[in-house]
């Protein structure tokens, strides 16, 4: 059809990620920030000295150098080896909560915009979500259902579906009202035509934008559940466990809580930055 | 034209930023010169004086992570009510903390009668209330009644529900009967606080606080602070210091943190490693509270398939390496055990004390014996600041000799409430006090070793009998008690259905501006003698 | 502007009923049961049962969220289980130390905000720019805990600048020049992430107004950048933020529970956090409902001061 040829949608995306990301500096830096961090998770089988849990007779609370880099926690476990295998907490929480999340948000998003009630309602229920504070939820659902990585990714995701609900919700109306839109409505396209063709892949670029931010909101959820005691179990380490314990011991092991708190900082900041380089890209 | 305008509004915003400047610059100053919060704050200072002569003023700053829960108030449920109800209230006798040779204190001379069912109490003549009305026999009569009274679950309820009559003829003696002899009367005389009737229904609101003790309640803020002042007509002597304020700081680094910035003098509550390094900083001194031990366990219900049969665990008991949670985990506050009673106590036995030394070679062998075991939960609970590591000691432990446990931190109403219905489904660690006092007690009302009833859901006759004969012993270091104590240890020993691990005890660190701390067999600070030199 | 109020007064108050019912239900999910708690380790069943029909929980279910509502609505906060002591007075003394702390945070996210932002719009040097936006990445990417512990260990501790925490024993109004060192560190953990974004935000909003085409017009005309960026982009940029600041608002309530714990500033995040893991229902209802309400009412606000700065969104809101 004619209508099709106003503008294609396709391939904006891909262009923005190629402006925006690789060829920007800050892009490039986050990239290289958050393929660090998870390749280094990843590979925390292979590269660990030692296992997460294992309790290395006599190290208590060893300073970092020698065999341990960053030196051995309050029980004798080695903190680098517990910082690899940490991190792959936070990639479940990173790379499948807040994508579950905003995959429903989106659905409900979609789904329930194009109709009066349904949006009132969807919105109003969002509105409800939104008006707990994500810790005071996450205190909350901890409460209910106990401590643990399933409990913190439900928080998380659940924290994120009205943010991507809401997000879809104004791109489809802010792209409804766009001329070449409202002309090919005008020229009879369907509803649904119209919203695979257009309304979703222009909705793209903000959506990506608000993942990268959700995604470094997501590290600081996790770590500040497991500050309170409310995240993974012991003896199972993740990156915000790992920070509260050197916060323990900062008198004792005063380094102990760099490691973790620098891993954090480069997820969270690696997730920024390319998020901020998206929505520079999408500008430019 | 356009010009008057813009120049009105670029002034205004001009300003706005610059007058937003200066109230940073305002505040940078304020937080650097003038008077310092920090210097305002800290009551003491100076070098330390220790050993000179006792000065008098000063409020001590107390720092404790939990706050006052008024239903609890008896049950010496938190570290903040035993700094209250140490200082507000009296007991009848006082334990010294190596022996149990009672030593007067509102009481001064008490006799039981030949045939134990009868005990008369003497008592001071010369004590007033906060509120200024006398201390009567009348008072120790309400006192016992309401410990007796089960909305208060107090540990010696038993005991004072025991107590079928009072004569309150003398207002200075009070003449108590009973249907059968007690062994432990005198426990209670030492743990239970001396009330006062008319306003007690305040006490049990956190209104108010009137006791005879050495310092007054002046208020409690919920979150936040409980203040005390001196009691100028203390009977024992007014105490040195102006005051106390307890200060409720929940994070356990951040009280740390607040006696190294000198805003407070005193803290409770932090973990052993904590209390170490401040020992080791210079400028402190760390009380461990020895005479009050507290006992850390491991628990099984004995219900559960898997923990059974007893061959598993003795193989938990021989597998744990006791050694190792107290030197790293208690910092070696403390010594590993098998049974409960401390080394003053008629009933302890060293060798018996060792019988469940580490053996993992006889714990593996155990383990083939009994075959496969199911993995079993491990539950400890949060508030318990060194409980997660020997979760994590005693996890390891047990991996070793084929033994897998998943570790479940619970809230601490959430472990109590499973301590108490008997409903953890596998194992769990907690602490357990009151081996300090006559050793008949624990297994009468402690929960762990209640005979009727306990946490392990563990049922034995011949374990029944041997804690009421235990019970019914009128001297406890008689050598009839002492044989009764002994089956009770074995009882223990076989049955193994609580696994104890390592004594410990409560700890306090005090700045050394902070003279002559001492603390009671009840784990409660006392500073009717403390002063601060500054 | 009152009918525009009056139109998102329906669901402000749909909002505030559905987490009513949100807020009962959940709480009778949550493992433990506070008349065991209450009762004590050495509770018999029967002491339970009598603590249980105290607190009213041996009553239907229904029953109880009616009576509770009730009470709500007639501003009759109930009684704390664990605490017993009004909740109305709990209330009133959190609220009062968290919104001073909140406040004071606000002050703090707004004043760094304007000057970072409209000093490196001015400034206009790439490498200053680089720094102010590095500088903001990081106060974003560092968790408050940290900062909040590492702020008291060097400042309290190794250098006695400032207390180490608490609020000021002689109260916020009789001695402010002590208040203010009180709340200098919380004040600063708790408002520095937000003041971060609020200056990205402010930058973002401040360039894209200058690149607008009336600025390249009286650039032309002669007019010096600085006075275009106070004059003209500024004001333009404000409505927006304030809606960042509004959210916000939610965020800083959230980041009080872990700045109140660190700092020891016994305020509601502390009530609540102390609430849930005691299981003292009644306190923790109040507490979580009035963290709804400050949402909902911020949210209005922010609505009609937007409305107020930019009446074109007073025009298309309504239409919404």
């Amino acid at each position: 059809m004619t209508v099709a040829e106003v503008e294609p949608a396709e391939g904006t995306t891909g262009r923005t990620w190629r402006r925006g990301v690789l060829l920007h500096g800050r892009g490039l830096l986050g990239l290289v920030l958050v393929t660090v961090v998870v390749a280094a998770g990843l590979l925390a089988p292979l590269i660990a000295p030692f296992g997460a849990n294992e309790q290395i007779e006599g190290a208590n609370l060893v300073g970092p150098g020698g065999a341990h880099l960053l030196g051995t926690d309050e029980v004798n476990r080695d903190i680098w080896s517990r910082v690899l295998f940490g991190i792959r907490v936070d990639l479940i929480v990173v790379f499948v909560a807040v994508p579950v999340g905003a995959v429903v948000g989106i659905a409900v998003g979609v789904a329930t915009t194009m109709n009066g009630l349904a949006d009132t309602l969807a919105q109003r229920l969002f509105d409800v979500v939104l008006a707990f504070p994500v810790l005071i939820l996450g205190i909350g659902v901890t409460a209910v259902m106990g401590p643990g990585v399933v409990t913190v990714a439900v928080v998380i995701a659940l924290a994120e579906v009205p943010v991507f609900g809401r997000l879809v919700r104004t791109s489809l109306l802010t792209i409804r009202a766009l001329p070449y839109v409202e002309s090919s409505r005008v020229m009879g396209a369907g509803t649904w035509w119209l919203m695979r063709r257009h309304m979703l892949p222009n909705s793209l670029e903000p959506l990506t934008v608000q993942l990268g931010v959700s995604m470094s909101v997501a590290v600081f959820i996790e770590g500040a559940l497991s500050f309170l005691g409310l995240g993974v179990r012991p003896p199972d380490p993740s990156l915000g466990s790992l920070i509260r314990d050197g916060i323990r011991n900062v008198w004792q092991s005063p380094t102990f809580v760099v490691g973790p708190l620098v891993v954090v900082s480069m997820l969270v900041l690696g997730f920024l930055l390319i998020s901020q380089a998206l929505a520079a890209g999408r500008r430019a | 034209m356009t010009t008057p305008p813009s120049v009105r509004r670029r002034r205004s915003t001009a300003s706005r930023v610059t007058a937003a400047l200066a109230a940073l610059a305002a505040l940078a100053l304020v937080a650097t010169g003038c008077e310092s919060a920090v210097e305002a704050q800290s009551g003491g200072g100076g070098d330390d004086a220790a050993g000179g002569e006792p000065q008098s003023g000063g409020v001590l700053q107390v720092g404790t992570t939990s706050d006052l829960v008024p239903a609890g108030l008896f049950t010496n449920s938190s570290q903040t009510t035993d700094v209250l109800v140490g200082q507000v209230y009296d007991s009848l006798i006082d334990y010294p903390l190596d022996s149990l040779d009672p030593q007067p204190r509102l009481a001064t001379a008490w006799e039981t009668s030949e045939d134990g069912r009868e005990v008369t109490v003497d008592l001071r003549d010369d004590v007033t209330f906060h509120d200024g009305s006398d201390f009567t026999s009348d008072d120790v009569r309400f006192s016992i009644e309401t410990w007796a009274d089960p909305t208060w679950t107090v540990q010696f309820q038993r005991t004072a529900a025991a107590v079928t009559g009072f004569d309150t003829s003398d207002p200075n003696k009070i003449v108590l009967s009973f249907d059968r002899p007690i062994s432990n009367l005198l426990d209670l005389f030492d743990v239970m606080p001396i009330i006062d009737e008319e306003s007690f229904d305040a006490d049990a609101t956190g209104q108010t606080y009137v006791g005879t003790g050495p310092f007054t309640f002046e208020s409690w803020t919920p979150g936040s602070k409980i203040v005390l002042n001196r009691n100028d007509d203390y009977w024992d002597g007014a105490p040195y210091l102006d005051g106390v304020q307890i200060n409720i700081v929940p994070d356990a680094q951040s009280v740390v943190s607040q006696l190294r910035s000198g805003q407070l003098d005193t803290i409770l509550g932090m973990t052993n490693r904590d209390a170490e390094s401040l020992g080791e900083a210079g400028g402190f001194t760390v009380h461990p509270f020895e005479g009050s031990e507290r006992h850390t366990y491991v628990g099984t219900n004995v219900t559960n398939p898997a923990l059974k049969d007893v061959r598993v665990r003795q193989a938990i008991a021989l597998a744990v390496d006791k050694e190792r949670i107290v030197e790293e985990v208690y910092r070696g506050v403390g010594r590993p055990i098998s049974l409960p009673w401390p080394e003053y106590s008629p009933a302890y036995d060293a060798e018996k004390d060792a019988t469940y030394s580490r053996d993992v070679a006889r714990a593996k062998e155990l383990v083939a014996e009994v075959g496969d075991i199911p993995t079993l939960p491990l539950e400890y609970s949060t508030a318990l600041a060194n409980h997660e590591a020997i979760a994590q000691i005693v996890q390891d432990n047990l991996a070793e000799i084929g033994i897998e446990v998943t570790l479940q931190p619970n809230e601490q109403p959430d472990h109590i409430e499973k301590l108490i219905g008997g409903t953890f489904p596998g194992l769990w660690i907690l602490d357990h006090a009151y081996a300090q006092y006559t050793p008949s007690t624990l297994a009468v009302t402690a929960y762990p070793f209640n005979a009727e009833k306990n946490s392990s859901n563990f049922v034995d006759d011949t374990y029944k009998a041997d804690a009421v004969a235990a019970w019914e012993q009128v001297d406890p270091s008689s050598p009839e008690a002492v044989e009764a104590y002994a089956k009770l240890s074995d009882d223990l020993l076989e049955n193994l259905f609580l696994i104890e691990l390592s004594t410990t005890t409560f700890q306090a660190v005090t700045s050394n501006d902070v003279h002559d701390f001492t603390w009671s067999k009840r784990s409660e600070p006392v500073l009717a003698k403390t002063w601060l030199s500054s | 502007m009152a009918r525009y109020l009056a139109g998102r007064l329906p669901s402000a108050l749909f909002v505030l009923f559905a987490a009513s019912v949100l807020v009962f239900a959940v709480l009778r999910l949550i493992p433990g049961d506070p008349a065991v708690t209450l009762a004590g380790p050495d509770a018999s069943p029967e002491a339970v049962d009598a603590v249980r029909a105290e607190l009213g929980l041996d009553q239907p279910i229904l029953h109880q969220y009616v009576a509770w509502l009730g009470d709500l609505v007639r501003f009759d906060l109930g009684r704390s289980y664990v605490l017993g002591v009004d909740n109305a007075s709990l209330v009133r003394d959190g609220l009062t130390n968290t919104i001073v702390l909140t406040l004071a945070a606000l002050l703090v996210a707004v004043l760094m905000a304007l000057a970072l932002s409209i000093g490196g719009v001015l400034a206009n040097r790439r490498w200053l720019e680089a720094v102010l936006s590095g500088f903001n990445t990081i106060a974003v990417a560092l968790p408050t805990f940290v900062t909040g512990t590492l702020l008291i260990v060097l400042l309290a501790v190794v250098y006695r600048v400032l207390p180490a925490g608490g609020t000021p024993p002689e109260g916020f109004a009789s001695r402010p020049d002590l208040a203010v060192q009180y709340l200098l560190m919380p004040a600063l953990c708790l408002g520095l992430p937000a003041g971060a974004a609020l200056t990205r935000f402010l930058t973002e909003s401040l360039r894209t107004q200058l690149e607008a085409p009336y600025v390249t017009t009286a650039q032309a005309l002669g007019i010096s950048r600085r006075r275009i960026v106070l004059t003209q982009a500024l004001p333009n940029a404000l409505p927006s933020a304030v809606t960042v600041l509004g959210v916000q608002v939610g965020a800083l309530l959230g980041g009080a529970v872990i700045v109140e714990a660190v700092f020891a500033w016994p305020g509601l995040g502390l009530l609540i956090e102390s609430g849930i893991s005691g299981r003292d229902y009644p306190l923790v209802q109040v507490l979580m409902m009035l963290s709804v309400l400050v949402f909902v009412v911020t949210q209005l606000l922010t609505d009609v001061a937007n409305a107020w700065l930019d009446p074109r969104i007073r025009l298309g809101g309504a239409a919404a």
